[in-house]
């Protein structure tokens, strides 16, 4: 198939989407507020410790609170366009719902990917950005193009990289076959992207900041916003973000391999 | 009295087998719960550099806190009782237990303490594999009134956590989909239940406020009593009030039971 006809099916899959968030109006609101309040959680978090002091790991409140911002701007593309796809389709595999999606005259993992959008996910995008422009604002930062432009691309990293991580994750629902609730592990090292890279030291910093992509994804993206374009960090961040797109792809095509159907 | 109480002996074996199936997802789940200290203890770490005290407690009293209140969440926490609850109504395996004898919130209350014992002895097994490194950050206060006045506490806050999981589990009369609710409330109860951040660190207006609200009861009261946050005069003046909200928090599940099932049409089954 083309790139055209792929195209195509993902509009298809959006316009799909939107139409049922339509219908069921009530609980687009009620999920978009649960997110929501989730994130102003998160922020109160920040606020009530910068009441007791004035700097973690050498990050001032507001700079901290753009780098929660970026981190939730990640996080709710990934919630929008791929969480509950990924979600389903380790359910699919158990079950064995999941010979539908090889049927299909297309690429599984795509197939698999992009049959919905979370339309309350990407709603609250405009929080975060709005989080993000409010820290900026009250910094008194005024970022060049560059900065912006590498800004936006560096959160595109982001989402390749969540996407990776979690769909090598969710994966292993290959192996493992019943659930053990696997799929909370994203979210308990993606809470790791709301802290400063300096926090970390010894072995969390190996883990945290050189194994595991949490603290790459949202740092390089606000250092870049506060102080400039560094090639360097540029650089990171590519190279992690093909690292674990890559590894995403594996995990899923080697289970892919194993897959052997269930009973239906 | 007695026979009447075999049967909920009975409800509460069966619910111990019943999660011991699912010790893998509970030992998972403490496993994550651990990583999340982790993250706790970065943060609060690097906040506590520079300063000796927040809130008139210092580092290793705060991480302690913590770590009281993940033993906790595994020991007196409602899970997915207000889930498993819904289910039951939804599918019609609730009408069984109208025709029997038995009082569904004592049974399903026997079965959500086999299952805290279940996922409290799980959450104890990742905690002793980092207890090396969490053992010279753990201090506790010597006081003897702590334990005394703590267990209960402990004990009432375990009925209320369940209570409200059963009061959201019966919305299930009235709503088709109670998700939502449920972690619309979790994210109430994450901040009014001192999880993100110990309760005595907001402002003393907002503090206060708090503990006319159940969810202060539901984790925050008994950790602060064991961890030294509070004094023996708040702690007594708390556990009035637990008391009251136990008792209002059941008054208010017998409302909707008796409301519910008038609504309720008995479906399958």
């Amino acid at each position: 198939m083309s790139l055209l006809s792929y195209l195509r099916i993902w509009l298809a899959c959006a316009r799909y989407s939107v139409v049922r968030t339509m219908m069921f109006r009530f609980d687009f609101i009620m999920w978009s507020l649960v997110e929501f309040l989730w994130m102003a959680v998160n922020l109160l978090l920040v606020a009530v410790i910068y009441a007791h002091t004035d700097e973690i790991a050498g990050w001032s409140q507001y700079e901290m609170l753009l780098l929660v911002g970026t981190s939730m701007l990640v996080q709710r593309f990934i919630m929008g366009f791929f969480w509950s796809n990924l979600f389903e389709f380790a359910r699919n595999v158990r079950s064995g719902h999941f010979d539908f999606f090889l049927a299909q005259p297309g690429n599984p993992l795509f197939m698999v990917s992009t049959r919905k959008l979370d339309l309350d996910g990407l709603a609250n995008t405009v929080v975060a950005v709005g989080v993000i422009i409010y820290a900026v604002r009250q910094l008194g930062l005024e970022p060049s193009l560059l900065q912006i432009g590498s800004y936006v691309l560096m959160i595109g990293c982001g989402i390749l990289i969540h996407y990776g991580a979690l769909l090598a994750i969710v994966s292993l629902t290959f192996w493992l076959g019943a659930s053990q609730g696997i799929e909370g592990s994203y979210f308990t090292l993606m809470e790791f992207s709301r802290l400063p890279r300096e926090a970390f030291r010894g072995a969390a910093n190996l883990i945290f900041v050189w194994l595991l992509p949490a603290v790459v994804v949202s740092n390089v993206p606000a250092r870049t916003l506060l102080h400039g374009f560094e090639p360097q960090h540029l650089l990171w961040l590519a190279v992690t973000t093909a690292v674990w797109f890559a590894l995403g792809v594996t995990v899923f095509n080697r289970g892919l391999r194993r897959y052997a159907s269930a009973s239906s | 009295m007695f026979p009447a109480l075999t049967k909920y002996r009975h409800a509460f074996l069966i619910g111990l087998q019943s999660n011991i199936v699912y010790r893998w997802t509970f030992g998972v789940r403490a496993v994550f719960s651990v990583f999340h200290l982790a993250f706790v203890f970065i943060l609060w770490g690097a906040a506590y550099k520079g300063q000796a005290t927040i809130g008139g407690f210092d580092l290793n009293q705060t991480l302690t806190y913590f770590v009281v209140l993940l033993l906790m969440q595994f020991f007196i926490g409602a899970f997915n009782e207000d889930y498993q609850i819904s289910e039951e109504i939804r599918n019609g395996l609730i009408n069984q237990f109208l025709l029997k004898p038995i009082n569904y919130y004592l049974y399903r209350f026997s079965i959500f303490v086999a299952a805290r014992l279940v996922s409290g002895l799980l959450a104890l097994v990742p905690l002793l594999f980092a207890f090396p490194l969490l053992r010279d950050y753990l201090v506790f206060p010597d006081e003897t009134w702590r334990i005394l006045l703590g267990v209960p506490a402990a004990l009432m806050a375990a009925i209320i956590q369940f209570t409200i999981a059963y009061c959201f589990g019966l919305l299930t009369f009235w709503f088709l989909e109670i998700q939502s609710f449920v972690i619309l409330s979790l994210a109430i109860e994450t901040v009014l239940g001192g999880q993100m951040f110990p309760l005595d660190l907001m402002p003393a207006w907002f503090f206060r406020i708090s503990q006319f609200l159940p969810y202060y009861y539901q984790m925050y009261f008994p950790s602060a009593i064991f961890t030294g946050r509070l004094d023996q005069a708040q702690a007594i003046e708390g556990l009035a009030l637990q008391l009251f909200w136990v008792i209002a928090l059941l008054g208010i599940a017998n409302f909707l039971w008796r409301r519910g099932l008038r609504r309720h049409t008995a479906v399958g089954g």
